[in-house]
């Protein structure tokens, strides 16, 4: 996307905020219409759960309905609907039973006493090409992400996934710019060890590539 | 020459391109002389990359949307009856 078209759609979402907030009802059929698919990926990424994504998404939708007049433009608009959106599966979360987090520390690099590589390093990543993917492979990714303990996977989701801004995303957070960036270090380093067991055998001479 | 855990430590503001010139000359002479290393950064960005071509593909499935669609039509008609 160019910056210019960027600009563009930012000016059209403003205006429909203020269209919205004046009454217009047309206003939040297209507002409801860009986010509901944001809310839901987001939701459904987060949760992993088709029924709990499509729950959230309707509340959402609902409180962006009743609350918008609590909207006063401090940050932008997507990082209201982003803030909300986490609430929500937060609460949904919190009432269920989860699995114990695995510790991500165990994942991290290790290094020798000098500080250097200990482990043998494979470059898997030529292996790659999107072109090749299974649907297997895509279920060891989907099920690396949910192993993330909830911390680093939000802000791995909104860094990595959405590709939103550092500074965005410690503003929807509430977190601090290095505790963003510390957090979206640990995600990826702990992700890369997953994959890379995958990768590993995937790229071996005994398979395809 | 500064160590592999010293150069992994910095791979996220490698990355984003925040790093003074002279420890990005650091990692990148670190680079040349180590290929774990420079096997550890390829795989770092392709992580991010994989996982994002994923999980950017979750779209909203017909029935969910329908439902989505049925539950704001409804909401609409009781917020206009008020
Ligand atoms: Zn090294």
């Amino acid at each position: 996307m160019t910056f210019t078209q960027q600009k563009e759609d930012k000016e059209i979402e403003e205006a429909l905020v203020k269209d919205f907030q004046a009454g217009n009802l047309d206003a939040y059929d297209k507002i409801a219409e860009l986010y509901q698919q944001k809310i839901y990926a987001l939701s459904f990424n987060l949760m992993r759960n088709q029924m709990d994504a499509q729950d959230v998404t309707q509340e959402v939708l609902l409180i962006l309905f009743r609350k918008i007049h609590t909207f006063q433009g401090k940050s932008a608009f997507s990082s209201w609907v982003y803030r909300i959106t986490l609430n929500a599966c937060y609460m949904r979360m919190r009432s269920k039973k989860k699995e114990p987090n695995i510790s991500i520390d165990e994942l991290l690099p290790s290094f020798s006493g000098a500080g250097f590589q200990q482990e043998k390093i494979r470059d898997w990543s030529k292996s790659t090409e999107s072109s090749l993917f299974t649907n297997e492979t895509r279920e060891v990714i989907k099920k690396a992400v949910d192993l993330l303990p909830e911390k680093e996977k939000v802000v791995f989701l909104l860094r990595d996934v959405e590709e939103l801004s550092t500074e965005k995303v410690s503003g929807i957070l509430d977190l601090t710019v290095p505790a963003v960036k510390s957090r979206l270090h640990r995600a990826r380093l702990f992700l890369r060890k997953k994959l890379s067991g995958y990768f590993e055998e995937y790229g071996s001479p005994k398979g395809k590539i | 020459m500064i160590c592999c855990k010293e150069c992994i430590d910095l791979l996220h503001d490698y990355l984003e391109g925040s790093l003074a010139q002279e420890t990005r000359d650091a990692l990148d002479e670190h680079f040349r002389e180590c290929p774990p290393c420079i096997a550890f950064l390829n795989t770092y960005k392709s992580t991010s990359r994989l996982c994002r071509e994923t999980l950017h593909q979750i779209e909203i499935p017909d029935e969910v949307r329908h439902t989505l669609q049925n539950f704001l039509k409804e909401h609409k008609i009781q917020q206009e009856g008020m």
